[in-house]
């Protein structure tokens, strides 16, 4: 069984960006919460944290010369970054959906349930 | 289930979005129609019925880019194929945990385990030296594998694309 926990959930967002905010980050922080991991979020208008957004989305999320935005991420204690979600582009309804789809899925009570162990 | 890079009904189903409407030109409800071209995948345009696109989309059920695919395709159908630029496609990756219960539990069964692949491309709006504003249309009178994508005025209701404009056939294939 694998022992990882959750330690850090990331956003990669644009302050002007209607599928970041507010939707994603007040997404990000209940997830947080209920993951008990600080929220970090990386504005790709600010330049120190647009150069780590751009490590984190070549490495691990959906890399582009524009890439898509936000994308979240969870970092695990051995290692270990997991991309759980890139906005819906055809629609910010659509990412709302995403988050609440992610709210109820197996995954998460799995998750939630590997803290509890 | 294959690694064709089809995209399954229940797959299709919870990729869709609730209620797209046209975005800054006429705030009608957006169609997503499914063109047919010699892709495994899910090749979707969503124009609102005055023929704005908001976007094209394309996926397939495999771990693979699909962007060439879409690249290829845009540049095939639109006219001049220099509209078509690699920054305005966009990937995004699908896990099942967001796509909702019955997507989730259908791409868990999948073997080899996989997430859907999504392209999008998106053409802004520009505005020209003289100051009006053009924007991304699509024409549909070529049949449904062969629609043409081409920039028009802004405001325009269902323009008419070059080929039409200039007297082309208007065969489906």
């Amino acid at each position: 069984m694998n022992s990882a926990a959750p330690e850090r959930l990331t956003i990669v967002l644009a302050p002007w960006c209607p599928h970041c905010v507010p939707l994603s980050v007040r997404h990000g922080r209940r997830l947080a919460r209920l993951l008990k991991v600080p929220l970090r979020t990386l504005d790709i208008d600010r330049p120190a944290q647009e150069r780590a957004a751009d490590r984190l989305v070549a490495r691990y999320g959906d890399a582009a010369p524009d890439y898509l935005i936000p994308q979240v991420f969870l970092e695990w204690s051995d290692g270990r970054v997991e991309h759980l979600l890139t906005g819906f582009s055809e629609q910010v309804a659509r990412t709302d959906r995403a988050w609440k789809d992610l709210f109820r899925s197996r995954w998460l009570k799995g998750v939630l349930a590997g803290r509890k162990r | 289930m294959t690694v064709s890079g089809r995209v399954p009904p229940v797959l299709r189903r919870a990729l869709a979005p609730d209620d797209p409407h046209c975005y800054r030109h006429c705030d009608r409800p957006l169609r997503a129609r499914a063109l047919t071209a010699r892709t495994p995948g899910l090749l979707l345009v969503y124009a609102c019925p005055g023929g704005a696109v908001s976007v094209v989309t394309y996926s397939e059920w495999r771990n693979r880019d699909p962007t060439p695919t879409l690249l290829a395709y845009a540049r095939t159908h639109t006219l001049p194929p220099r509209l078509v630029r690699r920054w305005d496609l966009r990937t995004a990756t699908r896990h099942g945990p967001e796509l909702g219960r019955g997507a989730e539990a259908y791409m868990g069964k999948a073997r080899p385990p996989r997430p859907l692949r999504a392209v999008y491309w998106r053409v802004y709006p520009t505005r020209t030296k003289d100051g009006s504003v053009r924007r991304l249309f699509a024409c549909a009178r070529h049949g449904r594998g062969n629609v043409r994508f081409f920039l028009a005025p802004g405001d325009a209701q269902s323009p008419r694309c070059p080929a039409c404009a200039t007297g082309g056939k208007k065969r489906a294939r």
